[in-house]
């Protein structure tokens, strides 16, 4: 192997040397172009990232409900029967006085159109208010763009019809869309997706009332 | 229009002739808006990329083009996806998932071989724009077929591309419409793109025939 490669070497006086260096060389430059932007950007993202997420878990947990930190309180949840979990989900748990009232439940719908929705459920804890949905967030879907995918509040209106809703208003059975004989909308040429999200957020408020004291 | 320019948008359009970069092509033109951020994205690209390889003709050797070019492209794609991310943050949210598939656009690559490793870098930068704009021109007519068939709506979600006054030009074009749920899902960008084919070939055969006589 090494006489054929020197052999080819001198019988083509053509630089071949040169080119892993060329290749070399610009691996360099492009990495060089890559870290510079990287670190141009990194910052930024970051903190877009990090204040999209607190503006989910505010609108999920209002800060007049809570005085904690939501971040560094939540605990690890793992519940694939009854919320579907396929791995440990966070659940944030709002508190005021060191009192529980509120909570950020993750839930993962297994039925959707294509593929797993995830979610997360805000639901008041204690006073008056207990059981109700403050809001609900969809965290990451693969439905279909355009029908399914109208579940993202930026896309359309549907998820608002949630926030004040509890396992008392409507009732417990009426927790369907209104095709089924339930109470909620559904979204036109979509059905399987809407089902889905109901589902999963009706699994929620069973979880929140399973685990009231 | 000159020669250049009309070979580049129509007559070997790169999409319809050269039936480059179909796999970008039909996973995001489901909606106008979607269709005319990837074209957009995808001219950004292939300038750049065609910029690039022009100017490292002096080191481009036979036996390396091709990993150069990969390196180069895909440095290109990645820093745009990282500044898409911090500085058009709404719009990386819609097509975010897409832009690493610019990647895979074989227009690209095929322009590089073809085009630009072998001229000077000025022309070689609008042969990317307007091959990148006949692309992006058919990505777009695509875009509005299966809107127009699949919702009924044309530009909608518009404000994730133009910023707050996209919600102006958001059409509904038929109310109460109950979409056709085919044009959206990924055959409809098929059939679309057929259509366009056919339409193309039917006028390149007049122009034939019209030489004959």
């Amino acid at each position: 192997m090494t006489e054929q490669a020197t052999n080819q070497t001198q019988n083509k006086p053509n630089r071949t040397w040169l080119l892993p260096l060329i290749l070399a060389f610009m691996t360099l430059i492009t990495s060089g172009l890559l870290m510079f932007s990287h670190a141009l950007t990194a910052d930024k993202i970051a903190a877009i990232q990090l204040k999209n997420k607190l503006d989910s878990l505010q609108r999920l947990i209002p800060d007049h409900l809570i005085d904690n930190n939501l971040v560094d309180d939540a605990i690890d949840l793992y519940e694939p029967v009854l919320l579907g979990h396929r791995q440990t989900e966070k659940l944030y748990l709002g508190k005021k006085n060191g009192l529980i009232t509120a909570m950020a439940i993750p839930v993962t719908a297994r039925n959707g159109y294509s593929g797993d929705i995830k979610l997360l459920v805000g639901i008041q804890v204690g006073g008056n208010q207990n059981g109700l949905i403050t809001a609900v967030e969809i965290i990451a879907h693969k439905e279909t763009p355009g029908l399914g995918d109208l579940i993202e509040t930026k896309k359309s209106d549907w998820l608002l019809q949630f926030p004040g809703a509890s396992l008392q208003q409507p009732a417990e059975t009426l927790w369907q869309v209104k095709k089924d004989q339930g109470e909620f909308d559904q979204i036109t040429a979509a059905t399987i997706t809407p089902r889905a999200v109901v589902a999963a957020i009706k699994q929620a408020l069973l979880f929140n009332r399973e685990f009231q004291p | 229009m000159n020669e250049f320019i009309k070979t580049r948008l129509l007559d070997n359009n790169a999409a319809l002739v050269q039936m480059l970069g179909l796999c970008p092509l039909l996973a995001v033109s489901n909606t106008a808006i979607n269709a005319l951020g990837m074209g957009l994205a995808t001219i950004a690209v292939v300038v750049t990329t065609n910029l690039l390889v022009s100017l490292i003709r002096p080191i481009t050797h036979k036996e390396i083009r091709i990993p150069l070019f990969v390196l180069l492209i895909a440095s290109t794609v990645t820093t745009l996806e990282m500044m898409m991310n911090a500085y058009f943050h709404q719009l990386y949210l819609t097509l975010g998932i897409f832009i690493p598939l610019i990647v895979t656009n074989c227009l690209i690559m095929a322009r590089a071989e073809a085009f630009a490793s072998k001229n000077a870098y000025w022309i070689s930068v609008k042969d990317g724009f307007f091959v990148g704009l006949g692309f992006a021109m058919v990505l777009f007519l695509i875009g509005v077929m299966r809107e127009i068939i699949g919702q009924g709506t044309l530009f909608s979600q518009a404000h994730l591309l133009l910023g707050e006054w996209g919600h102006h030009i958001e059409l509904t074009l038929f109310s109460d419409y109950a979409g056709f749920l085919i044009a959206i899902l990924p055959p409809g960008a098929f059939f679309a793109l057929a259509v366009l084919v056919a339409l193309k070939n039917k006028r390149d055969l007049k122009i034939t025939k019209k030489n004959h006589e």
